[in-house]
């Protein structure tokens, strides 16, 4: 018997004194900002659908829109984050943003082909009003750089995501598979409208 | 038998409990401020996101262009020290940090094929800003000489890896299927001046 209690003391023994701190969840300075940032566009369904729907459209609308979108869509979104950031306010920030979940779901269901420009100035100025409600959030995040990088890099693979989904629609069958995704798409913005609007909880 | 497996797991507790922190690297010796010099813009969000946009840019301007911010990036954050030592300047403000973010990302994204003197001469001037920038944490205890080394060597290595990365990724030579990439580094870009776009409002605002 003593010599089973021996070396489980021991071991028992070993286990207390190696014990470290644990720092499970340390959201704070780079670490936080960063987190925060990445998450913010993850977490909020509005800003994600819309997100992966710019990218999808881009797809179906082919060159130029798909390799200037990516490109430009940050910028122009950090356009609004400065806005944000400045404390500048834009009207019905939360009615914009779904409705262009409405409007960018419609437009892939219906594989709206508008000209470059055209569509170009949707997407601008549902960016703006993206990047204003995540600008707004800067000043207060545990490291305001961490955080631009984070939220930036974030929307970004989010685009990438929706680029990807609508590289299907070199197949017909995965046309009308992102047609659909589409209208899901769309139907949510129609969601968060209600929402934004007070008519649902 | 019993009374041998009993004290040998003893022992053994005991060695493990007594254990140190070994110091089988030499940071702790009399280098170990070169290791400061060369960690510490490591570890600064702010000169990672520069040096790295600066390693790009030089990257996709090609090789003929980028090779001579190898020796001119690590002579820059020298002398950047030297400047921050010898006159207290150590940081031009976060609204000139964030402006200079966001004209490397805004380069990038434009693809500005710009001449090899006036690359040097934005990579001399960021090195410039940044070695002053690292000269603010010197310590009197610091040795000097130690830190720039580690700190030079640091940059040297940044941008040259970061060059090369860039330059085997990008592949100009081989042709239109691979265009692709070239706009990957351009929506880098973008990132980068959205960034610095910013953090240049984060810097007016505060």
């Amino acid at each position: 018997m003593s010599s089973r209690i021996f070396p489980r003391l021991a071991v028992a023994l070993a286990i207390l004194a190696l014990a470290q701190p644990v720092f499970a969840h340390e959201q704070v300075g780079v670490a936080g900002g960063l987190a925060s940032g990445l998450l913010h566009p993850l977490t909020g369904m509005d800003h994600l659908i819309a997100m992966v729907a710019v990218g999808i459209w881009g797809a179906q609308l082919g060159a130029p829109a798909i390799w200037v979108l990516p490109i430009t869509f940050p910028l122009v979104m950090a356009l609004g984050g400065v806005l944000g950031v400045l404390r500048i306010p834009l009207p019905m920030p939360e009615v914009a943003i779904a409705l262009s979940a409405l409007v960018l779901g419609a437009a892939v269901a219906l594989r709206l082909r508008l000209p470059f420009a055209a569509a170009a100035i949707v997407v601008a100025v549902f960016a703006v009003f993206h990047g204003h409600t995540h600008g707004a959030e800067l000043p207060g995040s545990a490291n305001p750089l961490a955080y631009g990088v984070g939220f930036v890099v974030a929307t970004g693979l989010l685009h990438l995501c929706g680029i990807t989904i609508g590289t299907l629609t070199r197949w017909p069958a995965g046309g009308r598979l992102i047609q659909g995704l589409g209208v899901v798409i769309a139907a949510l913005g129609c969601y968060f409208l209600a929402q934004s609007l007070g008519a649902v909880a | 038998m019993k009374y041998w497996l009993a004290f040998t797991s003893i022992a053994t507790a005991a060695l493990i409990a007594s254990a140190q922190t070994a110091d089988a690297h030499i940071v702790a010796s009399r280098l170990g401020d070169f290791y400061t010099g060369a960690l510490h813009p490591l570890t600064d969000l702010q000169d990672l996101i520069l040096w790295a946009a600066m390693g790009v840019l030089a990257g996709s301007l090609g090789a003929s262009k980028g090779r001579w911010l190898v020796l001119a990036f690590p002579l820059g954050l020298l002398a950047g020290l030297g400047l921050g030592r010898a006159t207290g300047f150590v940081s031009a403000g976060p609204a000139a940090d964030a402006g200079m973010i966001l004209v490397l990302g805004l380069l990038l994204a434009a693809a500005v094929r710009m001449p090899m003197a006036l690359l040097c001469a934005i990579a001399f001037g960021l090195a410039v800003m940044r070695g002053a920038a690292n000269a603010g944490d010197l310590g009197p205890e610091t040795n000097r000489l130690l830190f720039a080394a580690g700190l030079a060597c640091a940059g040297y290595a940044a941008i040259t890896l970061t060059m090369a990365v860039t330059l085997a990724f990008r592949r100009p030579e081989a042709g239109a299927s691979m265009a692709w990439r070239g706009i990957a580094i351009r929506a880098f870009g973008g990132w980068i001046a959205a960034i610095g776009l910013m953090m240049v409002g984060f810097a007016y605002a505060s």
